[in-house]
């Protein structure tokens, strides 16, 4: 990696400072999963990541990624019902393919990651006591082994993400991990609902419809999901947004 | 209703999507049926929420479950409430145990029921809440991860059963292709083309799900294909209603009405909802 060490240790504890911070406040999972994924693509050298969590029926659900792009492998990856995030979450093991080229397993995953310009995946499991809840997904364009250093690194945030999902730990630990992942994926949906309303009311592009939705929700000091929560709601004039 | 026996999650999820496939207002009450028939539940009932927060029950499979909806309406108190409140599952493994706190009032009137287990799931498209489904078992007991997959799966077909109810599709199911149960909910572009058609059509979130899937019945196409091409700013719905083809999908060209109609599916599928 070309970063000097010092450099990425540096920006190291900034991140870990950052997501510590943000923990210990009234935080949106949706928005600190977004910032994980940034990290990696900072911190890690990827080229997209993206975090998937399971719904409870059966499915993996794709709650963040870093960029629209990675979004959309995990998108074939979860249709093509095969593939390295899948094989991570039920096994509960990191899954590392340095190279798609030549690998044999996930022969439809791995056409499908060339389409969209990947070479390389790498997967890490995101562990409760004992429960596998989703795992983190890290995206190369070109053939790379992730070094022992930099997985650890990638398990930390998948870590950080985890006990996102359950800040504290309640009594009903059961019914409260099934309310954290739900409402988690809640508010997925209905950001993915603001970015739709926003998209076709200033007409752009649904990446530029998020990042005007996260800018805002910065610089007034509200967590993302619930202003998206107001935009889809009505309640939220956007024409601010959308100069 | 013994625990620990296999749910045959196949054939609920069979069960499911034939009782949202057959549409009409006795889907909410077959989706009800289907959790008690596949899942170790001695009944369940779906309430629906109508303008703040206004309940209305709609259908129960048996006396008790219409009994516990009632009296937790009547107090204004209990797991069904607060599911309605929170947006969030509630998961009460016994409702008779002392250790149990939460609702006093309701817990010792539900006591008279027989009703011990009780798992309250809110029915939702995005942040609009549209009910709640309350089931509950005569055993105590939490649910175990089978139970709770085939819980939030029958929680899934509820949320389409109560959009078939509110917002009718003039098309019928007929000939559906896509699987009505929530598989189509886990994909990011039928959020996102839901959003779209909120901007386009001025609706709010489920009468624009509901739009979208009525579109997708009458074009025999799957609801994510027809997802894919509202993002892709191909295919609009007007406000009055009609749905057009873009053309080139020129963005700014706002006006052009079936400047392109490609094809009959293209036509006018339903009344714009009230």
């Amino acid at each position: 990696m070309s970063t000097p060490s010092a450099a990425r240790e540096q920006a190291l504890v900034t991140a870990f400072v950052r997501l510590a911070d943000t923990l210990v406040a009234d935080y949106d999972v949706i928005e600190l999963f977004h910032g994980l994924c940034g990290d990696c693509v900072s911190l890690l050298g990827v080229d997209a990541a993206g975090l998937l969590l399971t719904d409870q029926r059966g499915t993996l659900q794709v709650v963040s990624a870093s960029t629209e792009a990675a979004n959309l492998v995990e998108l074939f990856q979860l249709q093509a019902e095969e593939g390295p995030c899948l094989d991570c979450f039920r096994t509960s093991a990191q899954i590392h393919a340095g190279d798609l080229a030549t690998d044999t397993r996930w022969p439809r995953f791995a056409r499908l990651a060339d389409d969209n310009g990947f070479t390389a995946v790498h997967a890490l499991p995101m562990r409760l006591r004992g429960e596998t809840i989703g795992a983190l997904n890290l995206f190369h364009r070109s053939r790379t082994d992730m070094s022992a250093d930099e997985l650890a690194i990638g398990q930390a945030l998948a870590d950080v993400a985890t006990i996102a999902i359950l800040s504290d730990r309640n009594t009903r630990e059961r019914e409260r991990l099934t309310e954290q992942l739900q409402a988690a994926l809640t508010s997925r949906v209905i950001i993915e609902q603001a970015k739709g309303v926003l998209a076709e009311r200033g007409q752009i592009p649904l990446d530029e419809a998020f990042s005007r939705l996260r800018a805002h929700a910065r610089s007034s000091q509200q967590r993302l999901s619930d202003l998206a929560r107001t935009v889809t709601d009505g309640s939220f004039d956007t024409a601010p947004l959308l100069r | 209703m013994g625990g620990g026996c296999e749910v045959d999650q196949a054939r609920l999820s069979q069960a499911l999507a034939d009782a949202v496939a057959a549409g009409g207002s006795e889907a909410a009450l077959a989706v009800c049926r289907a959790c008690v028939e596949w899942l170790p539940m001695t009944g369940a009932s779906i309430t629906m929420m109508t303008v703040a927060e206004v309940q209305e029950p709609v259908c129960a499979t048996d006396a008790v479950s219409a009994r516990i909806d009632e009296l937790q309406f009547g107090l204004g108190d209990g797991p069904c409430v607060e599911s309605f409140r929170t947006g969030r599952a509630v998961l009460v493994p016994d409702i008779a145990d002392p250790a149990e706190t939460r609702w006093p009032v309701f817990a010792a009137a539900a006591a008279a029921t027989g009703a011990r287990g009780m798992f309250v799931f809110p029915l939702q498209v995005g942040g609009a809440r549209i009910g709640v489904l309350d089931c509950y078992r005569d055993a105590p007991g939490p649910l175990d991860d089978e139970d709770l997959t085939g819980a939030l799966r029958t929680a899934d077909a509820a949320v389409w059963s109560l959009l078939d109810r509110t917002h009718p599709g003039g098309d019928g199911p007929s000939g559906s292709v896509s699987a009505p149960d929530g598989s189509a909910l886990v994909r990011a572009e039928v959020h996102q083309a839901t959003g779209m058609l909120m901007a386009q059509a001025r609706l709010d979130a489920p009468s624009a799900l509901a739009r979208l899937r009525a579109y997708s019945f009458s074009a025999g196409r799957t609801i994510t294909e027809v997802a894919d091409d509202v993002v892709a700013r191909r295919l609009r719905l007007h406000p009055d209603g009609v749905w057009s083809n873009a053309g080139s999908g020129h963005p700014g060209q706002r006006d052009a009405r079936s400047d392109d109609p490609v094809d009959s599916s293209s036509r006018d599928d339903e009344e714009k909802p009230s």
